[in-house]
């Protein structure tokens, strides 16, 4: 995504909305599968999704207080300056691997590409981004990211062979056609 | 000549469709409110745009006239075409007077049979003359001449009719009615010549669909979904331009599908809404009838029957649609019915049922029927009694916790917010719900919801108007008649005859049908031997008053299908044979 | 395309994703996970938001089926009804109601089979109303049969073993048949490109019809290719009706974008505060 940017981030104001509406997008996306998965009872990575959640959330609180007296230009939705389908940690909510029969392996591996590409996107704003506030900024918010996705890349690591059996039959499908 | 100038004159016009018999009979009820009259002005057309048959059937006096006659006193008939596919709706005997034109084809040999007197008029012919008349207005001047209405208010009633088609054809009119007027032999006059009244007191010229019209605005109705059905697209097509004048609006739909859902959104915003419907109509119209109960959003369908089932006889009266509005609804829906006592009537019992599917927020289906909503009468007026107020809601008001539409209140009635209100927002849900609106499939709240939708039913005090009771009183009745909706005309006239004869008679004609008032039902039958009369093949009304046990075991029933209306003799022949039949006193 | 943030107004306000949330209720969703009607509840929130549509001032009106339980799942206004009626309500609210924002949702079952005559309708009748069929290509309430929209060799389904054999419903063709004046098509896996045509939809003077392909995760897994297959509608938008119709005619079903924008005279018959007529004259006139 990144290497195709082609808009620019031209002020602290714009970068500061970008990195918002990226939070609070990513935070909106990670508590919609938690709750989904509370309605299909996968309580495991419901529990995930909601941590994912928090910190998208408090992610979201730090750059809120570095507003101060910034002016936040007021972009419509379709008017961010990234290039994937939505917000770059919730771009894709048709995930492949997204089901209600999914494993904390799979979902660990959904928010590892998502936070990823969170990472990626503020690496590039503190590459290209022609003001230099906006610059440091979003340096600041890659190293955060990043460890966003350390903690997630240590989740991974830390998964048992139990973990990452196949996906178990679905012992009381839903009336599937044919 | 008829000494008793009390009952009333039963007169007919007919001809082939397109004759202009139908006219006629307009310009004579016209006549009949310029000589301060009452009457009533039945129709019977066949299924054809134009062409076919038609007779206009009036029936007049100096009392009010809720029905159809048991015989017909006078026939004009412009021609014999068709006349045999109408015959049975205009019996003949020897004291009718028939006026033919012997240019109108053969004399039908039934009505050489039934020995009325017959009297040549060539309405053709005097129409032919200088002032280039219609046979038809002909025919007014001497029916109006025989029937001791007045030539100058023959002359106002074709001006009053005709007016808007301007000066000449008033003119041609006038001449054809005079020209009948003269032709006319005063020696056979079945009537002396009312004297003209000299100050008119208001009266209506109405149908029942108008009637029904009325009664929606008065209530504060101010959208309507409409999809043309006969014999109901009267109503749709008077309120279109009315709703406009008032600042309200009609959508024709493109099915009743559509038309009774549109309603349901228009309440659900907050704006009282209503559509008029035939059988078929309603038939399609159940499911979101259901709708409107389950959501409570008030819905009023006016539902004017014709000849069922299916396509049925769509011209014709019936009270068939019966079953279907009690019972038409799949779940266990409360809802309301009502039925319209008479043209007048039409406009209170809508008004009522547009009030009340407000203040109870569900759906109220009015029966009307063919006999009642294409029927033109010259009536009192009546004051709108239902209610000084337009329909309103139970209002919501935001509070500290959140909103609950379908809050379970003692009366069953929850407040009710419309969009634009802030802090009240809720979805309306034809899924079973909890208090909130929410979706649920729980046993308690599917029951605590079925428990609500009837309570603020079954407990409301619907007070009165629940029926039209007249007569002795229930201590003192030896016979009950009870009935509902158009068939309290007849039954009233036969009540009265049986009366003149001797016999304490009380009549229930039921304008609330459900929830039925059983308990008000009893005390209005006492002891009373009851028959149950309606105009159905099945028995519909005696066959729900008896599933809800409010009729003594010994009531009878007569019940008999359209598309030919009940008259006061058989209703005083199934009385009489009732209580003979040794039903107890 | 940017606007100047009241310096007054909190930095929320600057923010879709978080004023968004205004606009949805505390309901859990019953969609499966990975369904696509999520992405349309999403950029549904972000443009009533976005638009500064007070939620009381919107009013969502919907069928039945999987898609059309999207009302309860917003905070403002909503009607769940019956089964392929969502377009008459939403007519005969915004007729008693034209201060409303009216927004009918549904499926491609609810919407081009049992409402289908309704579709055909409201096309034509061009009241200020925005329609949004979230299209899966199946009925997934009642378990996966074929809807109009599936494609005629789909066997999986018990009801239709063989397939249908008969060819798909086109929607945006049939809508530009039928007198829409607005045509557009978006993908639920583009929440951000859906929001500017539901944006566009909503302010769009009449009737707008808004075709969202929604894969349906659990009946139809392999729409979750649409998100490789989708592409710009690179012809479009057509303003004129020819241009519409050929554009349409070598339409793929997958490109996304404003297919046809004309405007036409809009329905305008609604209930209105201030009519001169009175009752009274209304009355007077039966006694004449």
């Amino acid at each position: 995504m990144s290497e195709d940017q082609a808009d620019v981030i031209e002020s602290l104001g714009e970068f500061i909305a970008h990195a918002l509406e990226l939070e609070h997008a990513s935070e909106a996306h990670y508590t919609q599968l938690a709750d989904s998965m509370a309605v299909h009872h996968n309580a495991a990575v419901e529990t995930l999704f909601r941590q994912l959640a928090e910190l998208s959330t408090a992610h979201a609180a730090a750059i809120a207080a570095r507003v101060g007296d910034t002016e936040l230009p007021r972009i419509p939705p379709w008017g961010f300056k990234w290039e994937c389908p939505g917000a770059p940690e919730s771009s894709d909510c048709l995930e492949g691997d997204v089901s209600y029969r999914m494993t904390t392996l799979q979902a660990i591996e959904v928010a590892l590409h998502n936070e990823r590409r969170g990472h990626a996107y503020y690496l590039h704003v503190a590459d290209t981004a022609t003001d230099a506030d906006a610059r440091a900024l979003a340096a600041e918010m890659a190293a955060e990211e990043a460890e966003h996705v350390a903690m997630l890349e240590s989740l991974l690591a830390g998964q048992t062979d139990a973990d990452q059996a196949p996906t178990p039959d679905d012992l009381d499908p839903p009336h599937m056609p044919g | 000549m008829t000494t008793d100038l009390s009952i009333p004159l039963a007169v007919a016009v007919t001809g082939a469709g397109g004759s202009g018999a139908i006219t006629a009979g307009a310009i004579l009820l016209e006549a009949v409110a310029a000589a301060g009259l009452y009457g009533l002005l039945r129709r019977s057309v066949g299924p054809q745009i134009r062409g076919g048959e038609s007779a206009a059937l009036l029936r007049f006096g100096p009392r009010p006239v809720h029905c159809a006659g048991d015989r017909c006193d006078l026939l004009a008939a412009l021609d014999w075409a068709n006349h045999d596919r109408f015959a049975d709706e205009i019996p003949l005997d020897a004291a009718s007077l028939v006026l033919a034109d012997p240019a109108g084809g053969e004399l039908p040999a039934a009505v050489r049979a039934s020995g009325a007197r017959i009297i040549e008029i060539g309405f053709a012919a005097a129409a032919a003359g200088p002032g280039a008349g219609h046979a038809n207005m002909v025919a007014v001047g001497a029916v109006g001449a025989l029937a001791g209405l007045p030539l100058p208010a023959l002359l106002d009633g074709a001006a009053r009719l005709l007016g808007g088609k301007g000066e000449a054809v008033v003119t041609a009119a006038s001449f054809g009615i005079r020209a009948g007027f003269e032709l006319a032999n005063p020696a056979a006059a079945l009537r002396p010549a009312a004297p003209l009244p000299i100050q008119l007191s208001p009266r209506w010229r109405l149908t029942g669909n108008e009637a029904a019209g009325l009664g929606a605005l008065r209530a504060g109705v101010r959208f309507v979904a409409a999809y043309p059905i006969t014999p109901a697209s009267e109503m749709l097509e008077w309120l279109a331009p009315r709703l406009e004048r008032l600042g309200g609006a009609l959508l024709q739909a493109e099915d009743e599908l559509a038309s009774v859902n549109m309603i349901i959104g228009s309440a659900f915003g907050g704006v009282p809404a209503l559509t008029a419907t035939s059988g078929p109509g309603l038939s399609l119209m159940l499911e979101g009838i259901g709708l409107a109960v389950a959501s409570e959003t008030p819905i009023v369908v006016v539902n004017v029957m014709r000849g069922g089932p299916s396509t049925g006889i769509p011209t014709k009266s019936e009270q068939s649609d019966l079953n279907a509005a009690l019972y038409g609804l799949h779940g266990d829906a409360p809802h309301l019915v009502l039925a319209a006592l008479d043209i007048a009537d039409c406009a209170h019992t809508t008004a009522w049922a547009v009030r009340l599917a407000w203040r109870l927020q569900t759906a109220a289906i009015v029966l009307s029927d063919q006999a009642l909503g294409q029927s033109r009468a010259v009536c009192e007026p009546l004051a709108d009694s239902s209610g000084a107020e337009p329909a309103a809601r139970l209002p919501a008001a935001a509070g500290t916790g959140p909103y609950h539409r379908y809050a379970d209140t003692a009366d069953g009635v929850s407040p009710m917010s419309i969009p634009g209100e802030p802090g009240l927002a809720y979805t309306a849900d034809g899924l079973e719900h909890g208090a909130s609106g929410a979706p649920s499939s729980r046993a308690a709240d599917h029951l605590a919801q079925l428990d609500k939708r009837l309570r603020k039913l079954a407990d409301f005090d619907f007070g009165p108007d629940w029926a039209d009771i007249d007569g002795a009183g229930a201590e003192n009745a030896a016979l009950c008649l009870v009935t509902f909706g158009s068939c309290r005309g007849v039954v009233v006239e036969a009540a009265a005859r049986l009366r003149s004869s001797g016999l304490a008679v009380t009549t229930v004609a039921l304008r609330l049908l459900l929830p039925l008032q059983r308990d008000a039902l009893h005390a209005a039958i006492g002891t009373a031997a009851v028959l149950v009369v309606e105009q159905s093949h099945g028995a519909q009304l005696f066959r729900y008053l008896n599933a809800e046990r409010a009729l003594p075991a010994a009531a009878r029933s007569l019940a008999r299908p359209g598309p030919l209306a009940l008259t006061p003799a058989e209703v005083v022949a199934a009385a009489t044979a009732a209580l003979a039949d040794g039903a107890p006193a | 395309m940017t606007q100047t943030a009241d310096p007054a107004a909190p930095h929320r306000d600057a923010i879709p994703s978080l004023r968004a949330k205004d606009y949805k209720s505390d309901i859990k969703p019953v969609w499966c996970p990975g369904c696509g009607h999520f992405g349309v509840l999403a950029a549904l929130t972000k443009t009533l938001a976005y638009l500064d549509i007070a939620p009381e001032q919107a009013a969502v009106v919907s069928g039945i089926g999987c898609s059309s339980r999207l009302p309860a799942y917003l905070s403002g206004y909503g009607f769940h009804g019956v089964h392929g009626r969502a377009l008459p309500v939403a007519s005969g609210l915004k007729a008693a109601r034209p201060d409303l924002t009216v927004i009918a949702a549904g499926g491609d079952g609810d919407g081009f089979s049992i409402g289908g005559n309704h579709f055909l309708h409201a096309c034509r009748r061009n009241q200020d109303l925005t329609y949004i069929v979230m299209d899966n290509e199946v009925y997934g309430m009642t378990k996966g049969q074929a809807s109009p929209t599936t494609p005629p060799d789909w066997a999986k389904s018990k009801l239709t073993p063989h397939g249908t054999g008969m060819p798909r419903f086109k929607p945006a063709a049939i809508a530009l048949a039928a007198g829409a004046g607005f045509v557009a098509r978006g993908f639920a896996g583009d929440p951000n490109g859906l929001t500017e045509l539901l944006a566009a939809a909503i302010q769009h003077p009449g009737f707008a019809f808004v075709h969202v392909l929604s894969p349906c995760r659990t009946y139809r897994p392999e729409q979750q290719d649409w998100k490789t297959e989708v592409h710009p509608c690179v012809l479009g938008p057509a303003h004129d009706i020819a241009h519409a119709a050929e554009l349409l005619q070598r339409d793929d079903g997958l490109a996304l974008g404003i297919l046809y924008e004309q405007r036409f005279p809009v329905y305008a018959d609604g209930v209105s505060a201030d009519a001169a007529g009175r009752l009274a004259d209304i009355e007077a006139e039966l006694c004449r």
